[in-house]
C-alpha cells in the first residue's frame, strides 16, 4: 500500500514538471537570443588587461561610444565600414577644416542605465581614463594621436571637443572602437578608491553604461544574461534592440555547439569547426554566413634575423615551395579568401590595400633555384611551430608544409606549443619558422605596416627592420591625398613581396551559423557579433 | 564509545601528519608553474595593440616583476589569509571561482560514484556468486567496455543518442537549463538548493541535466569497483565463517549480504575513495563535453594560458580533498570493521 502511494506521488511530480516546463519556455524563446561560444566573457569592462574577445562583444551592447561604424556590402556580405562613421551618443559631429578639432554634439535624450543623463563630463572622464589609467585603451587611442587628457575638453554639458596634434585619419575611427566607450562617471566615481582612482576593479564586475543591453547576471566562464534597455534608441532605425533577452553561454566542446545549433536550441554560433560548418551548410536547414575576415591575415612567418631565414633567397624559396591549394583545403576546407596565386601584370602590386593576394604558387623548381642562390642547395633543418589553440587548422597545414619542404631538402620538425608558451616564444623572438595570424581593428595599409612590420615587439612576427617600410608607412599615416596614399600603399606592398618578410596565406572566413529566422548579421571589427544588429523574422 | 573515540583520535593524527605534505604541495606547485615555459603577462597582453608597456603593466599587476623568493613569501602570506590570488582568465578571485565550481564538480562526482556503486556492487556480487558462468562473463565484458571507451567518446555518444537523436535529454550545457532561474545558493549543490527553495520544476531540470554526465563518468569507474567487489566477495564466500553460516542453515540473503558482503566491503571502500579523488580531478573531459562548470576544466583552461593563481589554487584544493577523503575512509573503516581501530 505504502509503495503504491509513493509511486503515485512520483508520477504526479514528474507529470507536473513535464507539463509546466515547456509552456514557460515558449513565450520568451522567440524574443531571446541564445548565443553559444567556446570562449567566455571575463570582464564587464573591456579596458581591463587580459580581456577576452567575447567581453569586447558584450561591451558593444552594454556601453555606447560617441560614434560607431556603418556597414557596407563586401561580395554580398554585410561587414563593418571603416569609412562611414555615424553618431551613437553623438547626435552629430564635425571636423574642423584643418583636421585638428573634432566637435561632438551629444544626444539630449541619452540616459545611463540608472536613469541619469549622459553629459560631456562623462565623455571626458571616460576618455581621460582611457589615456591615463593602466588600461588597454591607451595603446589603441595612441594610434589615433590621442595621448593626453589635455586633448579632451568639455564645451558645455552637451558639447565635447577633441584636439589633435596632427590631422590624423584614424582619430575618429578610434573613438568607435571598443575601448572608447562612455562610462557613467558619477556612478564610477562613487566606487573609486585611493589605490584605484579609475575604478578598474569595480567596473570589471559592475556595468555602468548607457547601451542597448543591461547585464542581469554575469558568471565568468559560464554565461552572461542581459535584458534589453527599452530606453535605448541609438540603433540605426531609432528603436530599441530587437531581442528582449540575450544569453551568452560558454560551451567548450565544438561538437556540442554544432548539436545545439542544429537542434534549434541555440540561435547563433561563430566558432564551429570548419568541418561542422561544411556539414551543417550541406544540410541546408540553417543559415550560414561566411565572411572572409578582411581585417585579419594568417601567415607563415619567418624570423628574418635567425639563420637561415635572414637570407632573402631562403625566404623566397619557402614562398615557392608551399602547397598553397592543398593547405587551404586541409586547414580551412577552402573557407576564406586566399592570399596566393595572384598574377601581378607587370610584376607590380595592383593595389595599395593590405593584405592583397601575392603572386606566389607552388613551383618546386623555382624554389630549388632560390635555395641554390642562397648557397644551400642541399637544404637545412628547422622547426615549424604553431599553437594548440589553432591546432584544428594548423596541424593539417603543418604536415603539408613538412612534406613539401622535404622535397627541396628542408627538414622540418613540427612543434606544437601551448598558447601561452607560443606567445612567449614569439615575444622573445625565439621561433624561426611558424604560423600565426594578425588582426587590426582599423584595417588601413599604413596601420598594418606600422604595427606588424616595425619595432622589436611581439606583433612584428618577421622581426622586420626595414628603413624604407618605416619611412613610407609613417608618411602614409598623415597623408591626406587619397591617390598619394594609394601609391604609398603600392610601394609598401612591392617592398613586402620583394623582401618576402613573411608569407600571407589567407584571410580565414568567419562562419556565422544561425537559425534560419535570424536576420541582420554584420561582420564586425572585433571579429565578434554585435548583438544589436540582430533580429528575428 | 571507545571505538569511536579511537577512530577520531586516529583521524586527527592523520590530519596533522598531512599538513607538511600540503605545505610541500603548495611550494612545489608554485615553483613548478614558474619553471614551466609560458609567460602569462605576454599571453594576456594580447589585445590588438598590446606592446611592451602592456606586458609590463600586467606583469606588475600579477606581481611577477618581483624576485621569486619575494613572490613566494607574498603568496604564502596570502594563502595563510585565505586569499588564493586572482584569476586573469575569469577576472575573479580564485577562492571565489573554486567555491562556486567545487560544488558543481562534487555534485557530479558524487552522483556518478553513487550510480557506479549501486551498479558495480550488485554486479560484482552476482559475478562472484557464479564465477565462470555466463553472468560473470557478461559483467566482465560490460566492465571492459566501460574502461576501454574514453569518457569523451561515451559522453559524445550519449549526447548524440539521448539529446540529438531521441531528444530525451536536455541540451548538454551546464548544470541547469539556461531558461530556468537558479535558486539562491545555500550549499552550491543544485539538487539540495532547489529542494530548499521548494522549486520542484527546477529540481527536475537540474536532475535531468545531471543524468548524462553522471552516467558517462559512472561507466568509466564501474569496472574497478565491480572487479574489486567480485574478487573480495570470492575470498569471503570461500571463508570458514560463510561455510559455518551455510551449515547452520541461515537464509541465502543473510549469508551473502550480512556475512560475506560486510566482510568484503573494506577493499571496495578503499578503491571507492581513490576513485572519487581521481574522478574529481580527472573528469575534465566530461566537464568539457557537457559544459559543466567544474573545477577540473577550470584548472585545465588556466594551465593552457599559464594563469598561475588558479592552477596553484586547484592543486591545493585537490590535495586538501585527498586528505579529507582519506580521513573519511579511515572513519568508514572503523564502522565497517571494528578491528581497524586497533591497527
Amino acid at each position: 500500500m505504502r509503495l503504491f502511494i509513493f509511486r503515485y506521488v512520483i508520477a504526479a511530480v514528474v507529470a507536473a514538471c513535464v507539463i509546466s516546463a515547456p509552456a514557460a519556455h515558449a513565450q520568451s524563446r522567440a524574443e531571446t537570443l541564445r548565443y553559444v561560444t567556446g570562449a567566455s566573457v571575463n570582464t564587464l569592462d573591456p579596458n581591463m588587461p587580459g580581456t577576452t574577445r567575447e567581453a569586447f562583444a558584450l561591451s558593444m551592447g552594454t556601453y555606447d561610444r560617441l560614434v560607431s561604424f556603418g556597414r557596407k556590402q563586401l561580395n554580398g556580405k554585410w561587414v563593418f565600414d571603416l569609412d562611414t562613421i555615424t553618431g551613437e551618443l553623438a547626435e552629430s559631429y564635425s571636423v574642423s577644416s584643418d583636421g585638428l578639432k573634432l566637435t561632438f554634439k551629444l544626444r539630449p535624450d541619452a540616459k545611463f542605465h540608472d536613469g541619469s543623463p549622459v553629459t560631456a563630463e562623462d565623455v571626458k572622464w571616460s576618455l581621460d581614463r582611457c589615456v591615463t589609467a593602466p588600461v588597454l585603451g591607451k595603446a589603441q587611442l595612441l594610434t589615433g594621436s590621442m595621448t593626453s587628457a589635455d586633448q579632451f575638453k568639455v564645451i558645455d554639458p552637451l558639447t565635447f571637443e577633441v584636439t589633435l596634434p596632427k590631422p590624423d585619419k584614424l582619430a575618429l575611427p578610434n573613438l568607435a572602437t571598443v575601448y572608447a566607450m562612455i562610462y557613467n562617471s558619477r556612478l564610477a566615481k562613487a566606487h573609486v578608491t585611493e589605490a584605484d582612482p579609475w575604478g578598474i576593479n569595480w567596473l570589471k564586475e559592475n556595468e555602468a553604461g548607457s547601451g542597448a543591453y543591461i547585464v542581469e547576471s554575469f558568471r565568468p566562464g559560464e554565461q552572461v544574461i542581459a535584458k534589453r534597455n527599452e530606453a535605448w534608441t541609438r540603433g540605426t532605425p531609432d528603436k530599441p534592440a530587437f531581442f528582449k533577452r540575450l544569453i551568452i553561454q560558454t560551451v567548450p566542446e565544438p561538437a556540442t555547439r554544432a548539436n545545439l545549433i542544429e537542434r534549434g536550441d541555440a540561435d547563433l554560433v561563430i566558432d564551429l569547426q570548419a568541418s561542422d560548418v561544411q556539414a551543417l551548410e550541406a544540410k541546408g536547414k540553417l543559415k550560414v554566413i561566411s565572411t572572409p575576415q578582411y581585417n585579419a591575415v594568417t601567415f607563415i612567418s619567418m624570423n628574418n634575423r635567425i639563420a637561415p631565414f635572414d637570407n632573402i633567397n631562403v625566404r623566397r624559396a619557402i614562398a615557392f615551395a608551399l602547397p598553397y591549394d592543398d593547405m587551404f583545403k586541409a586547414a580551412l576546407f577552402g573557407r576564406g579568401a586566399p592570399m596566393f596565386g595572384a598574377i601581378w601584370a607587370d610584376g607590380k602590386p595592383p593595389s595599395g590595400g593590405y593584405p592583397i593576394p601575392q603572386p606566389v604558387k607552388l613551383d618546386l623548381d623555382k624554389a630549388r633555384a632560390y635555395l641554390k642562390e642562397a648557397g644551400m642547395p642541399d637544404g637545412f633543418a628547422t622547426t615549424f611551430s604553431f599553437n594548440v589553440g589553432q591546432a584544428s587548422s594548423a596541424e593539417p597545414m603543418a604536415a603539408l608544409v613538412k612534406e613539401s619542404l622535404e622535397k627541396i631538402g628542408i627538414k622540418v620538425d613540427i612543434q606544437k606549443l601551448p598558447d601561452a608558451q607560443m606567445s612567449t616564444a614569439i615575444n622573445e623572438k625565439k621561433l624561426p619558422f611558424f604560423t600565426e595570424g594578425i588582426v587590426a581593428w582599423l584595417p588601413s595599409t599604413d596601420y598594418f605596416y606600422r604595427n606588424f612590420y616595425t619595432g622589436n615587439q611581439r606583433w612584428n612576427y618577421s622581426s622586420t627592420d626595414n628603413a624604407e617600410i618605416e619611412r613610407i608607412a609613417q608618411a602614409a599615416r598623415f597623408e591626406a591625398d587619397k591617390a598619394k596614399y594609394e601609391e604609398e600603399g603600392r610601394e609598401l606592398n612591392a617592398i613586402h613581396f620583394d623582401q618576402m618578410f613573411q608569407i600571407p596565406l589567407w584571410q580565414p572566413a568567419q562562419d556565422a551559423v544561425m537559425a534560419a529566422s535570424l536576420d541582420g548579421y554584420v561582420y564586425q571589427f572585433t571579429r565578434q557579433v554585435d548583438y544589436r544588429n540582430l533580429s528575428r523574422k | 564509545m571507545g571505538a569511536i573515540g579511537g577512530t577520531l583520535i586516529r583521524a586527527a593524527r592523520r590530519f596533522l601528519s598531512s599538513l607538511p605534505a600540503l605545505f610541500g604541495v603548495l611550494v612545489f606547485t608554485f615553483l613548478l608553474m614558474r619553471v614551466l615555459p609560458g609567460d602569462p603577462a605576454v599571453f594576456f597582453a594580447s589585445g590588438p595593440n598590446a606592446g611592451k608597456e602592456e606586458i609590463e603593466m600586467i606583469r606588475k599587476q600579477l606581481g611577477l616583476d618581483k624576485p621569486l623568493p619575494d613572490q613566494l613569501a607574498i603568496y604564502l602570506y596570502d594563502v595563510g589569509r585565505g586569499n588564493l590570488g586572482r584569476s586573469m582568465m575569469t577576472g575573479q578571485p580564485v577562492a571565489k571561482d573554486l567555491r562556486e565550481r567545487l560544488p558543481a564538480s562534487l555534485e557530479l562526482t558524487l552522483t556518478a560514484l553513487l550510480i557506479a556503486l549501486l551498479s558495480a556492487v550488485p554486479l560484482g556480487v552476482l559475478a562472484a556468486l557464479r564465477p565462470g558462468s555466463l553472468v560473470d562473463h557478461g559483467v566482465r565484458l560490460f566492465c571492459s567496455l566501460g574502461v576501454c571507451v574514453p569518457t569523451f567518446v561515451s559522453g559524445l555518444l550519449l549526447i548524440y543518442v539521448f539529446y540529438y537523436l531521441l531528444g530525451l535529454a536536455p541540451d548538454p550545457t551546464g548544470r541547469v537549463d539556461v531558461f530556468t532561474t537558479q535558486p539562491t545558493a545555500h550549499t552550491g549543490f543544485l539538487l539540495i538548493d532547489f529542494v530548499l527553495a521548494g522549486d520542484l520544476d527546477g529540481w527536475w531540470a537540474a536532475a535531468r541535466q545531471l543524468m548524462l554526465p553522471a552516467l558517462t563518468m559512472a561507466l568509466f569507474v564501474i569496472a574497478p569497483l565491480a572487479r574489486i567487489t567480485r574478487a573480495s566477495m570470492l575470498v569471503s564466500l570461500g571463508s570458514d565463517f560463510v561455510r559455518t553460516a551455510r551449515s547452520v542453515g541461515l537464509s541465502r540473503w543473510r549469508i551473502v549480504v550480512t556475512y560475506a558482503l560486510r566482510n568484503a566491503v573494506l577493499p571496495v571502500i578503499t578503491i571507492a575513495g581513490i576513485v572519487f579523488s581521481t574522478m574529481l580531478g580527472a573528469n575534465v573531459l566530461v566537464e568539457k563535453v557537457f559544459s559543466w562548470p567544474g573545477v577540473a576544466s577550470y584548472a585545465l583552461d588556466a594551465l593552457l594560458v599559464s594563469d598561475y593563481a588558479p592552477v596553484q589554487g586547484f592543486v591545493l584544493l585537490m590535495a586538501s580533498v585527498f586528505v579529507v577523503v582519506n580521513l573519511v575512509i579511515d572513519i568508514l573503516y572503523g564502522i565497517a570493521d571494528p578491528r581497524a581501530t586497533v591497527a
